[in-house]
């Protein structure tokens, strides 16, 4: 029976992995050769990369990129970090509804919460009605699930409240040792929780598309224009957003398999 | 309780309230942002947008479930939902249970695999299924040169080409998210089974499905939340000309022609009641399957 | 031929050779463990008779048939996990039924048996509970009644008792014996625990590194361990240098090894003769360990440490620096 079903996994592994790896590969063929017609694709270049690395366009796209996705990320974890100190030392009772709030974007998604944003601040000629600034409070929303977990799985797993009565004994403030103790402790936890968002708003369209001005572009709209005039371009386009989204999950599970191999190794097992 | 001990408890009370501070700007930031917004989604949706003077009114509402285009976007956006998450839970059961029985290398490999995938959708998605099965598609030229017609016949833009990108992103979320359950299942249950006389089949129908079933839903209602509100994939492929929820809603607000902000708002909240429904299912359900955990 | 017999079983795992070359035999109604430390290949031996491993080569007997090759679920045989072996979903009434459900019985027959093999491990009260809501005990006990309901030709007990807390564990120990008993099932236990293998067995067959080291009856393995490394694990065995020992007590064992149990070591305040059966020599109490009935003395005899116990009287037999002499008899030591 053993060997079996281990054929079958096999089978079943190899199978998900073609499907998905299947159009990935194909677009990375394609950007890589001029003529692809016959089933061998034909004359080998790099073109294609040097066009885009060379238009200006799509290097501010790649720097505007990064700008709003890093910003969001450190408004939230602050805002989250000081909120989640709070509520667990001081106000255990009021967690259940700060749970709430930060899971609800996790169902209404980017088309709602970009809409409905929409419809309070577009007409607005104050300084809420700047395009940037609702792009942004929206990112930080969105992303708040993730932020939540990362820094609450972390409180849990380090035993906070312990962890900082034990430093008031010491003679800490609280406050203090939350800085220099707790923050430490769950800094992988966060690093692990910011990268997660940072590939959501890296994949972001639809509340970028609504919300910001035309001025302001990411890699996917630059992506989404590139293809509209020229297929082999996009096709780098797409590969470099590819590699950056695989750079972020390797990342993201290089962190993951250090820290449990650490504890592995702590309870010695 | 003696009278120092209460003293010292007020004062602590009071102390603590101090604290208070830190949480306003997680407050401001969730008001402004997510709960006013939604609160004046909501009531934009009762209002007209031919006629800002009425409060309240429910014409955006009988006209979505009596125009035939938005009958025909919420036909199309639940239809594709619900297969693209039948498949996807399917397919990740299977994935999931192929990752909990193997170990080594292709294990990690295939996990590396999915967590790659799994941030992989919307424009790029879209755009390399254009190279693959789009009308001058490398897998649609193969098959006119041996002549397989089934392949041929495949026009990805349209609902079927949709189905199969949700199906696409679907499998590696679903299976990410069930792999945990499956490491719930212990071999001493396989083990027992097999020595009582159980085969596979009987194993998991009778024990593995049941203590995975509100795995198996929490994920579905996740991944029916993702393919309902999924826009930029659809967005990508087939622009505003095609009858979906998410594309119909950012059309009413954003776009070259006319925009209904109010119609939108009523669309939207269309939609959020069928992510609540799913939600209250799927709470009922796990309540009604985990008798056993409770002690 | 044995109810059980066990033809030249080894057992590899990669290059890790786990069983070598092993021959054992168990006859019908016995209970028997298999005893010893973890890594010790006890487990995997238990797994290749339940089929849960296959053996790299040998074979396995069973009632007289060769069962080598045959799937688990044929080979008849009932087994208990060290714990979390109970299905989760299932109630107790539903995991104990859940072998006769497969067999495809009638529901009357069911609950005939069910009841009944509930009534023997005393849980007809925790009929409609879940495994979670029961303690250790409880649930291993249910894990045995439903590895007895379907009258198993062999009852497997994999450590079924080492994360239950000491107390419960002796109660279940002299349960699991008088359920075997009063069924007359042939059982084979795994254990690390040599108390609870004394308390048992028929017969032990203690294992050391892929190999059996002794197999004997409990009483036989006590007092005559045939290897030092049976007596290092059954008792608590003086284990000297003989070099030392010799200089110490002024004789001339040959051996590689010897071990002296420490009740025949005989100590008192007052001179004793040496006689043609004894040793004798002289000591110093380093310290003392209270064990109930008796109380442990370490002695020192000019640098060799013995360990000898000395029935507990009311009041202590010896202070910590008390000069003692010690004797032992010459056929009660055992020599490897």
């Amino acid at each position: 029976m053993n060997k079996h079903s281990h054929k079958s996994a096999y089978i079943v592994m190899t199978l998900v992995i073609i499907w998905l790896v299947l159009p990935l590969l194909a677009t990375i063929i394609y950007s890589l050769f001029e003529d692809w017609t016959g089933i061998i694709p034909k004359g080998f270049t790099l073109a294609n990369y040097e066009s885009i690395f060379t238009n200006e366009d799509f290097l501010t796209s790649m720097y505007q990129t990064v700008l709003i996705c890093i910003i969001p990320i450190f408004i939230t974890v602050l805002i989250m970090l000081l909120a989640l100190f709070v509520v667990t030392v001081y106000f255990p009772k009021i967690e259940k509804y700060v749970q709430i709030l930060c899971m609800i974007p996790y169902t209404i998604q980017g088309i709602i919460l970009s809409v409905s944003i929409l419809i309070l601040y577009a007409n607005s000629e104050s300084f809420f009605g700047n395009r940037m600034v609702m792009l942004l409070g929206a990112y930080c929303i969105i992303i708040l699930p993730y932020i939540y977990n990362g820094i609450r799985n972390g409180m849990r797993a380090i035993n906070m409240n312990m962890l900082l009565e034990a430093a008031e004994m010491l003679g800490e403030s609280k406050i203090k040792a939350f800085f220099k103790v707790i923050v430490p402790n769950i800094i992988s936890g966060i690093t692990v929780s910011s990268l997660l968002a940072v590939s959501l708003l890296f994949g972001d369209y639809v509340i970028i598309r609504n919300l910001s001005s035309t001025d302001v572009n990411n890699m996917q709209q630059f992506l989404y224009q590139t293809m509209k005039r020229s297929s082999t371009e996009a096709s780098a386009v797409f590969v470099v957003i590819m590699l950056i989204t695989f750079l972020i999950a390797a990342i993201v599970l290089t962190i993951q398999s250090r820290s449990s191999s650490e504890k592995l190794k702590e309870t010695g097992k | 309780m003696d009278g120092k001990k209460r003293v010292a408890k007020s004062k602590l009370s009071t102390y603590r309230y101090y604290f208070l501070i830190a949480l306003v700007p997680f407050i401001i930031l969730v008001a402004m942002y997510e709960v006013m917004p939604l609160i004046m989604l909501v009531i934009d949706s009762f209002q007209l947008d031919k006629d800002p003077s009425v409060a309240f009114s429910l014409d955006n509402y009988t006209k979505i479930f009596s125009t035939l285009s938005y009958q025909k976007a919420m036909e199309n956006s639940l239809v594709i939902t619900l297969i693209s998450t039948g498949v996807g839970i399917v397919v990740a059961f299977l994935g999931a249970r192929a990752a909990h029985e193997s170990h080594g290398r292709y294990k990690r490999f295939f996990m590396a695999v999915l967590n790659m995938t799994s941030n992989f959708a919307g424009v790029p998605l879209a755009f390399a299924y254009m190279i693959l099965l789009g009308n001058a598609g490398v897998i649609k030229q193969i098959a006119n040169m041996y002549g397989i017609e089934f392949i041929q016949n495949f026009d990805l833009y349209t609902s079927n080409g949709l189905t199969i990108m949700y199906i696409y992103f679907q499998i590696p979320l679903a299976t990410l998210l069930l792999i945990p359950a499956f490491n719930g299942i212990r071999n001493e249950w396989h083990e027992a089974n097999e020595l009582l006389g159980g085969n596979t089949a009987q194993f998991w129908l009778r024990i593995g499905i049941p203590i995975l079933i509100p795995s198996l839903f929490s994920t579905m209602s996740v991944l029916f939340a993702n393919s309902l509100c999924a826009y930029a994939t659809a967005y990508a492929l087939l622009m505003n000309n095609f009858s979906l929820l998410p594309l119909n809603i950012s059309a009413s607000f954003v776009g070259d022609i006319k925009t209904k902000p109010k119609l939108g708002a009523a669309l939207s909240v269309v939609m959020m009641l069928m992510l609540c429904i799913v939600i209250l299912f799927n709470n009922f359900i796990t309540k009604k399957t985990t008798k056993w955990e409770g002690r | 031929m044995s109810y059980i017999s066990f033809e030249n079983i080894n057992k590899q795992f990669g290059t890790n050779h786990v069983l070598k070359d092993i021959n054992l035999e168990v006859e019908k109604g016995q209970l028997v463990t298999l005893l010893g430390p973890s890594g010790c290949g006890k487990s995997t031996l238990l797994r290749c008779l339940a089929g849960l491993e296959q053996v790299t080569s040998g074979k396995i007997f069973l009632d007289g048939q060769d069962i080598t090759d045959i799937p688990p679920r044929r080979r008849g045989i009932g087994m208990v996990f060290q714990a979390y072996s109970l299905f989760p979903n299932l109630t107790v009434y539903q995991n104990v039924a859940y072998g006769l459900k497969i067999k495809k019985m009638s529901k009357l027959e069911i609950e005939q048996k069910v009841t009944q093999m509930l009534d023997i491990v005393g849980l007809s009260d925790k009929i409609k509970q879940y495994p979670a809501q029961l303690s250790g005990g409880q649930q291993q006990r249910v894990a045995l009644a439903r590895a007895m309901v379907t009258e198993p030709k062999v009852l497997l007990l994999d450590e079924p008792l080492s994360a239950i807390d000491a107390l419960l564990r002796k109660n279940l120990q002299i349960e699991i014996r008088r359920i075997q008993k009063q069924l007359g099932i042939t059982t084979i236990f795994v254990t690390h625990d040599q108390d609870e293998a004394m308390t048992l067995s028929d017969k032990i067959h203690l294992f050391h590194d892929g190999k059996i080291e002794q197999s004997a009856t409990p009483e036989e393995i006590y007092a005559h361990p045939a290897t030092k490394f049976a007596a290092s694990f059954i008792g608590n065995y003086n284990l000297p240098v003989v070099a030392e020992f010799n200089k110490a007590f002024q004789c001339d064992f040959q051996n590689e090894s010897i071990a002296i149990r420490p009740e025949i070591i005989v100590l008192s305040k007052e001179p004793v003769e040496k006689t043609e059966q004894t040793l004798v020599s002289q000591g110093v109490i380093k310290g003392y360990t209270p064990h109930g009935s008796l109380t442990r003395y370490n002695v020192d005899f000019d640098g060799l440490q013995l360990n000898a116990d000395v029935l507990f009287n009311n009041n202590m037999a010896f202070d910590v620096d008390d000069r003692v002499y010690a004797s032992i008899a010459k056929d009660q030591i055992n020599c490897f």
